[in-house]
């Protein structure tokens, strides 16, 4: 029997939004209340019985810490974090630095096609995917990344086929992932993905003149579009997908790039700000990019939603994770926002220079001779590299349950820890949350979230649950 | 600027987190004078500081810490049982 009269209050943080509090528990399940309640809580004052059921149900109240539905809690907050349960399952492949492209935000430091000395070996390639049947996880997931991949075309056939014998006694689910920009997608490059299921993955800034230019090719959008729709046809239609990177100049264009997405018959975009990695790094002002970014996001997000609301689907891919960590009582696979982070927990990075890196950003930094994130040669043992002293090092800072700034943030638990970004944009892997372009960047994105859902509630709810599938 | 808090009202880590949050535009130096912390506001920046932000601010991180307080036992709690590989607690247990 559950008593209104007397109540303990179970772990929550607190938001203020248009004049709504916003209550937010470990679990990440939120609740709008009036301003005041919070303090109301705390003081145990009696509230209205239909906001005490709501409470109650969704565990911000309870009237007894041993009641079983504390058993509920802990086995939701279990699967909150059940991303840890089976150790990393994305393993990125870099096969080289060679690209066909001249991207002005090369986060990659990406060489000439011709250029020599910077392909990975076959011996790399062996030793790396055997290390990647070292993870426990019955799911893999094999992305291969440069450069462009597909300037290596031996080296995935071989990487594929290698998984693909050592799997025989594995038995895992393995998922393979090219990432590349589809102007290569040769008759060999086709047949390798046709006869492994290998999805594209591919990117597209917006309309011709910002891709264009952004690739600093007269020609590279009309070339993407051919591959893309090449891919399309022998592959499928759901086996391409693509992302786009907000340049300096394409954060001007928030409905063009949309719009584009939508006319090529994608169902959804991944809005991607610029990282500091690469070339990207050499950006004249990143405070002033990332107030473009989230204006340009802000934009981008009620022009998606306006699609939806005249009946086409349409998702934001970054909007949708962070959904449902809101909406849902699943964790995410994305790396990018999980605690603690998705280095070494749910990825690493195999690089043709025959290294082992914490992150895609870890062997980004060793472009640059910083070898801070290189956790150990594909020739070590496994346990030395997931488990050794760098390792252990990173995983005191790379839970954001216990760092200052994310600590107390109330918005925690739809973020993640991301020691490399700190350490590459800060010079400290701890970080310093107040003035961190990712925290700013992060907490605009997830508090104009909660705001639609407060101020828009009844508009958009239907289209962020279909967002969920 | 400067600005007194009543150290019998606000404690240490509350303060602390609002300096932490204010860094970026402010330098704050603090001293204490018998119950009061005395915070030495300079800007870094153009942007003015704004008072009543600063005490909102107090205010919401000395809620966050009567919950935090409250509720650390039973975090304690559900984490051990949500990680653990046990699930025997019982009163006895509990502070």
């Amino acid at each position: 029997m559950i008593s209104t009269d007397s109540y303990h209050i179970l772990p929550f943080n607190f938001i203020r939004i248009k004049n709504n509090e916003v209550l937010i528990n470990e679990l990440g399940d939120m609740i709008v209340v009036p301003n005041g309640t919070a303090c109301r809580l705390v003081n145990k004052e009696k509230v209205d019985e239909e906001l005490f059921k709501s409470l109650y149900a969704n565990f911000f109240i309870t009237n007894n810490y041993f009641s079983p539905m504390m058993d509920v809690y802990a086995a939701r907050l279990r699967e909150k974090k059940s991303f840890l349960d089976n150790f990393t399952a994305l393993h990125i492949f870099v096969l080289t630095l060679r690209c066909n492209q001249n991207c002005v935000y090369c986060q990659a430091s990406s060489q000439d096609e011709v250029s020599k000395h910077c392909s990975m070996s076959f011996h790399t390639m062996d030793k790396a995917v055997e290390l990647m049947f070292k993870s426990r996880s019955p799911f893999l997931t094999m992305e291969f990344q440069g450069g462009e991949p597909t300037l290596e075309p031996k080296l995935i056939r071989y990487g594929i086929e290698r998984a693909e014998e050592i799997n025989k006694t594995e038995n895992r689910k393995i998922d393979y992932v090219l990432c590349t920009n589809s102007i290569n997608l040769t008759e060999e490059i086709m047949d390798i993905c046709q006869t492994y299921h290998v999805l594209i993955s591919t990117s597209l800034d917006g309309p011709e003149w910002l891709h264009n230019k952004n690739r600093g090719k007269k020609d590279s959008h009309e070339k993407v579009v051919a591959g893309i729709t090449k891919a399309r046809t022998l592959l499928g239609h759901d086996q391409v997908s693509a992302l786009m990177t907000a340049s300096e100049e394409g954060v001007l264009y928030p409905i063009e790039i949309v719009d584009e997405y939508e006319r090529l018959g994608f169902n959804s975009i991944f809005l991607r700000a610029l990282n500091p990695y690469g070339l990207a790094r050499d950006n004249s002002d990143w405070d002033e990019y990332t107030d473009k970014f989230i204006e340009f996001y802000k934009k981008a997000l009620d022009h998606i939603i306006e699609l939806n609301l005249m009946g086409r689907f349409f998702i934001e891919e970054f909007a949708a994770i962070i959904l449902r960590k809101m909406l849902t009582p699943f964790c995410t696979g994305f790396v990018d926002l999980q605690s603690p982070a998705g280095i070494i927990n749910s990825v690493l990075v195999y690089n043709y220079d025959g290294y082992v890196y914490a992150s895609d950003e870890s062997r980004m930094l060793a472009e640059y001779n910083d070898y801070t994130f290189r956790l150990g040669s594909v020739d070590d043992k496994y346990e030395d590299i997931v488990c050794g002293q760098k390792a252990r090092e990173l995983g005191k800072i790379w839970c954001n349950e216990t760092i200052a700034g994310c600590a107390d943030c109330p918005i925690r638990v739809y973020c993640g820890a991301d020691p490399v970004r700190n350490y590459s944009t800060q010079g400290d892997a701890y970080g310093f949350r107040p003035n961190s372009w990712l925290c700013k960047k992060n907490k605009a994105i997830i508090e104009y979230l909660i705001e639609l859902i407060v101020m828009r509630h009844n508009e958009v709810m239907p289209i962020f649950k279909s967002w969920l599938v | 600027m400067e600005i007194k808090v009543d150290r019998n009202i606000y404690s240490d880590s509350c303060i602390s987190k609002v300096v932490y949050l204010l860094s970026k535009n402010y330098s704050i130096e603090r001293s204490i004078e018998n119950d009061y912390e005395i915070l030495t506001i300079i800007q870094k920046t153009d942007e003015e500081f704004d008072i009543n932000e600063f005490w909102d601010k107090m205010n919401d991180f000395k809620l966050r810490e009567i919950i935090n307080t409250e509720t650390k036992d039973i975090k304690t709690i559900l984490y051990a049982k949500a990680f653990g590989e046990f699930d025997n607690f019982d009163e006895n247990d509990f502070d």
